[in-house]
């Protein structure tokens, strides 16, 4: 019976890991492909779809963890794909006016090469119980570049869209109601651009640890 | 009798190591590593010893000779210590989380601090906004007054760092809480429901009082901490009646003022509660577990009768 559980719970990781890989690859091609033949402006409209369903997909990594499924832990997962929804929901897609910036390019070629290469780790992982030593190599070494430009280009582009936001009574709760309760995204949104201070260098510090750890063991394991 | 002491990693920490009396407490180490290294301070140390497998590790406890860790006359005696940085007497610690609470909130109700959240009006205050800065206020002059005139602490102190996550907790909710009750646009609710609300909270922060004090009478002035059953009152129906009181005491609060952040923080207290409640009654079961006359720990609710 436990046989039979892990190896459903082995088909269903390599699935999901092997569908997410694949919407980031549209992501990929599509950027550019538009960059080559068109302008980065028009980036947006051509990821927007893959975008959405890869990046929201990404839900489903936090529940594995919850429930157990994979053994990252939560506090890792929530606040990086918690970023990446924010962006990608709260702001290209809520401020169509920062669609155009040149920074949606940077942002989505750094998130799909990431993920591109995660989802592929794990799907290996999965499917076939084995990784070839470069792709771990690519997996824990990646974000030494990616990490930067995907986040600054994450930041550059809240920070472009905060003036739509100011101007907009887009998810703003006024009081007075019964609830006595009262939401002004455009505090929220300076509110996530502070937690990136902090949070970005503790992540990256996450992440050399992370590579530590994976890159020694499968020395000592050769 | 000599002792070596070693860091986690198996470093030495004390260069050729201590030499005590063959009557030696824990306390009498803990003192002379303080001699050797100043700012390792008895609060500050804490020591186990050294452990083959994996597993918890076994704490030397204060007032124990060290010959009753030590089975055998083994030579030389090995302790591992940790450096548990620098501490703060648990009174001061809660002093600074709810004297944050006490002053701010008040701020809120007398000055015209909204002119700064662009609400330049003069402000109508409402009754029950009044009402609500004395019960909070009343509620927070108790817990500092509890402190230092009620509560005897089991741990003596409590690591510099909880100070300023705690404050950050209390201050930062009390700030939020206060900026909307006391807001130019409040609405508020129905007079009885008001009347209900606050007259839960006075009783259970009453009730809570008496908690208090039971809880004191169960530790004797001076003791070496310890755990024993609790009884009495609300204690012979809830392990925790001391939490129990103190959430429904903010849920009066709560169903009288009528804000979603004054119900976050009753959703985060009551989870945070919970959770140590649910410690301190497994604590307890396993302490007094019946057996080689310990006394049983009887069934009891944990925090939230009828659920939990």
């Amino acid at each position: 019976m436990a046989g039979f559980f892990s190896g459903l719970r082995r088909l269903y990781l390599a699935i999901y890991n092997w569908l997410v890989f694949f919407g980031w690859v549209q992501v990929l091609y599509f950027a550019v492909k538009t960059l080559r033949e068109s302008s980065p402006a028009a980036v947006y409209d051509a990821v927007e779809k893959p975008l959405q369903f890869a990046q929201t997909a990404a839900i489903l990594e936090i529940l594995h963890g919850l429930v157990g499924l994979v053994r990252s832990p939560v506090s890792a997962t929530l606040p990086q794909i918690g970023s990446r929804l924010f962006v990608t929901w709260g702001i290209l897609h809520s401020f169509p006016e920062v669609r155009n910036h040149w920074l949606v390019s940077s942002l989505v070629i750094s998130w799909s090469l990431t993920e591109i290469i995660r989802y592929s780790f794990f799907g290996m992982k999965e499917a076939f119980g084995y990784t070839p030593s470069w792709l771990q190599w690519l997996r824990y070494s990646s974000f030494f570049v990616m990490y930067v430009t995907g986040i600054s280009s994450e930041v550059g582009l809240i920070y472009a869209a905060i003036p739509y936001i100011k101007n907009s009574d887009l998810y703003c709760v006024r009081m007075p109601n019964k609830l006595n309760f009262a939401f002004d995204y455009f505090y929220a949104s300076l509110l996530v651009l502070a937690v990136y201070v902090p949070g970005s260098p503790h992540m990256y510090m996450y992440m050399i640890g992370q590579r530590k750890k994976a890159l020694s063991k499968s020395r000592k394991s050769d | 009798m000599k002792v070596s002491v070693v860091s986690r990693s198996g470093r030495e920490i004390i260069k050729g190591g201590i030499d005590l009396s063959d009557n030696a407490t824990v306390d009498d180490l803990k003192s002379s590593i303080h001699q050797r290294v100043k700012k390792y301070y008895p609060a500050r140390q804490r020591l186990t010893l050294p452990q083959p497998g994996k597993g918890k590790p076994v704490v030397l406890e204060r007032g124990k000779r060290l010959k009753d860790y030590f089975e055998k006359d083994e030579g030389k005696l090995v302790v591992v210590f940790k450096d548990l940085g620098p501490q703060v007497a648990y009174s001061t610690l809660f002093f600074w989380e709810y004297v944050g609470p006490l002053f701010i909130y008040p701020i809120f109700y007398y000055f015209p601090v909204y002119k700064y959240f662009g609400y330049p009006a003069e402000r109508v205050i409402h009754p029950v906004q009044t009402y609500a800065m004395y019960y909070w206020c009343f509620h927070y002059a108790k817990r500092i007054l509890e402190t230092f005139f009620v509560h005897r602490f089991s741990h003596a102190t409590s690591p510099l760092s909880n100070v300023f996550r705690n404050c950050c907790y209390y201050w930062t909710f009390g700030a939020v809480i206060a900026y909307f009750v006391n807001h130019p646009l409040y609405t508020p609710v129905s007079e009885k429901q008001i009347k209900i609300g606050f007259g839960l909270g006075i009783v259970c922060q009453v009730a809570n009082f008496y908690c208090h004090i039971l809880l004191r009478n169960l530790r004797i002035p001076g003791g070496k901490g310890g755990y024993q059953i609790p009884g009495g009152f609300l204690f012979n129906i809830v392990t925790c009646a001391n939490y129990t009181t103190e959430i429904y005491q903010w849920l009066g609060f709560n169903i009288a003022t009528q804000t979603v952040a004054g119900y976050t923080f009753l959703a985060v207290a009551t989870f945070i509660m919970t959770n140590w409640a649910l410690a301190k009654h497994r604590r307890l079961k396993k302490l007094f577990d019946g057996k080689d006359g310990r006394p049983k720990y009887p069934r009891r609710w944990v925090i939230l009768p009828p659920f939990l």
